[in-house]
């Protein structure tokens, strides 16, 4: 079938992203992004059990039969799940320590399932691996983007203890923004994610009317000659 | 918004408009809030202007962001009135970027985000002290003895300027001092019964000469406020004597039962923030229950909260969790407990037909 | 999308259960082998950590050992067990270091405190705490040094009573509006600093002990 992979992109990354759009995993979301170096090492965990999951649900669609689909996808995604969660404890032990609670918890990150229903159990693989990617990218996009605003406003830094995740080589990533910050705590805190989240939701849809209105960034290109 | 002709009964009216509320509301505060700056001196005066300033400022932008005409919402001093209820809960030393942090967050994040003037579910004065309390616990935690304006011990303008707005650690360090709920906290939390513990005094927590918030040490002046309020009706008297009312059974009761670990009722009521809580805060028409039950229930609900929190929680002072918590609860109390509506009975029917239907019965 | 031609044999029960029972197989083969190839590699990173807090209350001149090889447990009355690692250098037990914990305003603080065989503090270090951000979490080395003004300091230099904080009469300073915290942490070292004191010959005793192993060896 004709599944269009820049359709899939445009879903995952911003139209009908997992945050944005479709209000889900707010739960590790909010947990973790007190930092922007946090919502990364979330996010690529979440990528990683996402791909793996479309690879092996959809590849097994065809004998997975709609009775027991539940209780076989959540198999498949517990078992990924914690895989990459033994892996990061041995691998990336002082993030682990960090994120440690919340890698479990993507088991019940709504997305996964979500998309293993609705998009990975009746689509071939390319485009189910596409998705999960796209997905993927676009709940760790939300996660980074999040972080960082927090991590910026409340402890004036940015990326840091990158080079704990990405190796020695990225350490360059590791900024302090404000030199001497007193440090803003509420925004590390969980209440300061609901209200950062709000704010970007907020410029999301902004960005989603200006669009529309086609004063930024017209896809279509008959909207270009308006103004 | 006038230009429409339309006209629905009925046609009772409240007297006063918005803006004549609030001024009742600051005149009502004038005499805490200028002793409070008599008493803690300039540095009081510079962070109260720095912090309403803020505040109207903040609405400024955030109506014009909205595309709101800013100058006639401003009028009703709404703005003003936060600033100044902020100002008067902070630390009178604190430092200028604790009352404009403050002051945002009240005015952008709790109150015009969700719509503006009387769209807000919380009490934007109190939603910003809870923030500041979390986001800066030493700045917020940090009080000195009074130095009243033109004693010797005050510091000189100058002086002020340097502690309000510049690196003042030195001046505040030399008369920091806890207050009468902090330090009662620490002790009980070390075994010491309460009877041994040194610095409390009933009267001096009455006229408000003590470590304290910038408007709130004067319980008595505060009180005075009160009455001006329920005198002029700008307020009603449900809320403040549930509120207080409550605290006062909570703490008799436990004091009674085990008088060395449970403060007695005078001293849950003039300390902290309890009486501009009740008569300024917790009645703000906005954020509390329309109908008479459900004020005295919001009322006893937040003394029940500030005492709660006082005696079990971490923190010393509890008054502006306790006031959010109950925000939370308005529209849940305003849907079970709802005012009757003019010319029906409470369950909705009009007057007329339940009579009759009473009759048929 | 309708799935295509479904076969009967799909909707048989033992079909499904079948199919639940591999996947569950699958899952249970994947996560074994997972767990065996990370075992040693968790274990290790585990090892190394508590190596690291370990050499942060005690120097490495001072010891030819490894910290972890043979650590004793001793029975701390009101505390329960308690494991102390030494430090030897050439069979000697140059250092011992042991967890102790304060009672903190939010919860417990657990801290490692490193002490010389003479009994001087080596290096007090907080391990975990919930104290409040901002105020209480000064007993950080990396946010204040106020936790190195142990080092050096012993069961009678300053003498038992001055181990308190300033408030209490005591010679140490405790922090604006977080005295219980900085209270919690000296109460805590003085408390290890006492069992030391007390049960020295204990602690440093395997002098013997290593000697006699030396004679049986």
């Amino acid at each position: 079938m004709a599944t269009s992979y820049r359709r899939i992109a445009r879903d995952g990354l911003w139209d009908n992203n997992v945050v944005f759009a479709q209000m889900l995993a707010l739960c590790p979301l909010l947990a973790v992004t007190g930092t922007a170096t946090n919502g990364l090492g979330l996010g690529l965990a979440s990528i990683a059990v996402m791909v793996a999951s479309a690879l092996m649900i959809s590849m097994l669609r065809g004998i997975i039969t709609p009775q027991v689909r539940i209780p076989v996808f959540i198999l498949i995604i517990a078992t990924l799940v914690t895989l990459v969660d033994l892996f990061m404890n041995a691998w990336l032990y002082d993030l682990h320590k960090v994120l440690g609670l919340f890698i479990p918890l993507i088991v019940t990150n709504c997305a996964i399932l979500g998309r293993a229903e609705s998009f990975f159990s009746r689509n071939p693989v390319l485009p189910s691996l596409m998705d999960g990617l796209m997905m993927g990218l676009g709940f760790l996009l939300v996660l980074v983007v999040l972080g960082a605003v927090r991590e910026i406003l409340g402890s004036g830094t940015l990326f840091s203890d990158a080079a704990l995740l990405l190796g020695e080589s990225f350490r360059f990533l590791e900024m302090t923004l404000i030199p001497e910050y007193r440090g803003f705590l509420l925004m590390i805190l969980p209440p300061g994610g609901f209200i950062a989240l709000g704010f970007i939701l907020a410029a999301k849809r902004v960005i989603d009317r200006r669009i529309a209105e086609g004063t930024i960034w017209a896809d279509s290109p008959q909207k270009e000659g308006a103004r | 918004m006038n230009s429409s002709p339309l006209i629905a009964s009925p046609h009772a009216h409240d007297a006063n408009t918005v803006a004549e509320t609030m001024g009742w509301v600051l005149l009502a505060l004038a005499p805490a809030t200028l002793f409070g700056i008599y008493l803690f001196g300039w540095p009081a005066l510079l962070l109260f202007l720095v912090t309403v300033a803020a505040a109207v400022v903040a609405e400024y932008l955030s109506l014009k962001i909205a595309g709101k005409p800013p100058g006639r919402f401003l009028a009703d001093g709404s703005a003003l009135l936060t600033g100044v209820l902020l100002a008067l809960t902070l630390p009178p030393w604190a430092p200028w970027w604790v009352g404009v942090v403050g002051a945002v967050i009240a005015i952008v994040i709790a109150k015009q985000v969700f719509g503006g003037v009387g769209q807000n579910l919380f009490n934007p004065a109190m939603a910003a002290r809870v923030a500041l309390l979390i986001s800066f616990p030493l700045e917020m935690t940090t009080f000195v003895e009074p130095q009243p304006l033109f004693s010797a011990a005050a510091p000189t303008l100058q002086q002020s300027l340097a502690i309000t707005f510049g690196s003042g650690g030195a001046a505040i360090d030399a008369v920091t001092s806890a207050t009468i709920l902090d330090h009662t906290r620490t002790e009980l939390g070390q075994g010491v019964a309460l009877d041994e513990i040194a610095g409390y005094d009933p009267l001096a927590l009455a006229w408000g000469g003590v470590p304290g918030s910038l408007g709130e040490t004067s319980a008595l002046l505060l009180l005075l406020g009160g009455l001006l309020l329920l005198w002029r009706r700008v307020i009603t008297w449900y809320i403040p004597v549930a509120l207080l009312g409550t605290i006062t059974l909570l703490a008799t009761l436990f004091h009674l039962i085990a008088p060395e670990s449970y403060a007695s009722a005078p001293y849950h009521l003039l300390s902290g923030a309890v009486m501009l809580v009740a008569f300024f805060i917790a009645t703000d028409p906005v954020t509390s229950p329309l109908s008479v039950r459900g004020q005295l229930l919001f009322g006893a609900g937040c003394g029940a909260f500030i005492w709660i929190l006082r005696t079990w929680s971490g923190y010393p002072e509890g008054a502006a969790f306790a006031i959010l918590l109950m925000n939370a609860f308005t529209p849940l109390i305003d849907h079970y407990i709802r005012p009757r509506i003019y010319g029906r009975d409470r369950r909705g029917v009009p007057l007329n037909e339940s009579v009759a239907t009473r009759e048929e019965r | 999308m309708k799935a295509v031609a479904e076969p009967s044999y799909r909707q048989r029960v033992g079909y499904q259960a079948g199919l639940l029972g591999g996947f569950a197989t699958l899952a249970a083969t994947l996560l074994v082998a997972g767990n065996m190839i990370t075992k040693e590699p968790i274990a290790e990173q585990q090892r190394r950590e508590l190596l690291n807090s370990l050499e942060k209350v005690i120097p490495t001149e001072i010891h030819d050992n490894d910290l972890l090889a043979d650590p004793i447990t001793v029975q701390w009355q009101g505390v329960g067990e308690v494991i102390v690692y030494r430090a030897k250098y050439e069979g000697l037990v140059t250092a011992v270091a042991y967890r102790v914990t304060g009672k903190g305003y939010a919860g417990p603080i657990h801290c490692i405190m490193g002490i010389d065989a003479s009994g001087r503090v080596l290096g007090v270090r907080v391990l975990a705490h919930t104290e409040t951000p901002g105020l209480g979490d000064k007993i950080e080395v990396q946010r204040d040094p106020w936790i190195l003004s142990f080092n050096g300091l012993s069961w009678g230099n300053p003498p038992p009573d001055q181990w308190a904080v300033k408030k209490d009469g005591g010679g140490f300073d405790q922090f604006t509006g977080a005295t219980i915290t900085a209270r919690a942490v000296v109460d805590a070292v003085a408390e290890g600093l006492a069992y030391f004191e007390a049960e020295k010959s204990v602690l440093l005793a395997s002098y013997a002990a290593v000697q006699s192993q030396l004679v049986v060896e």
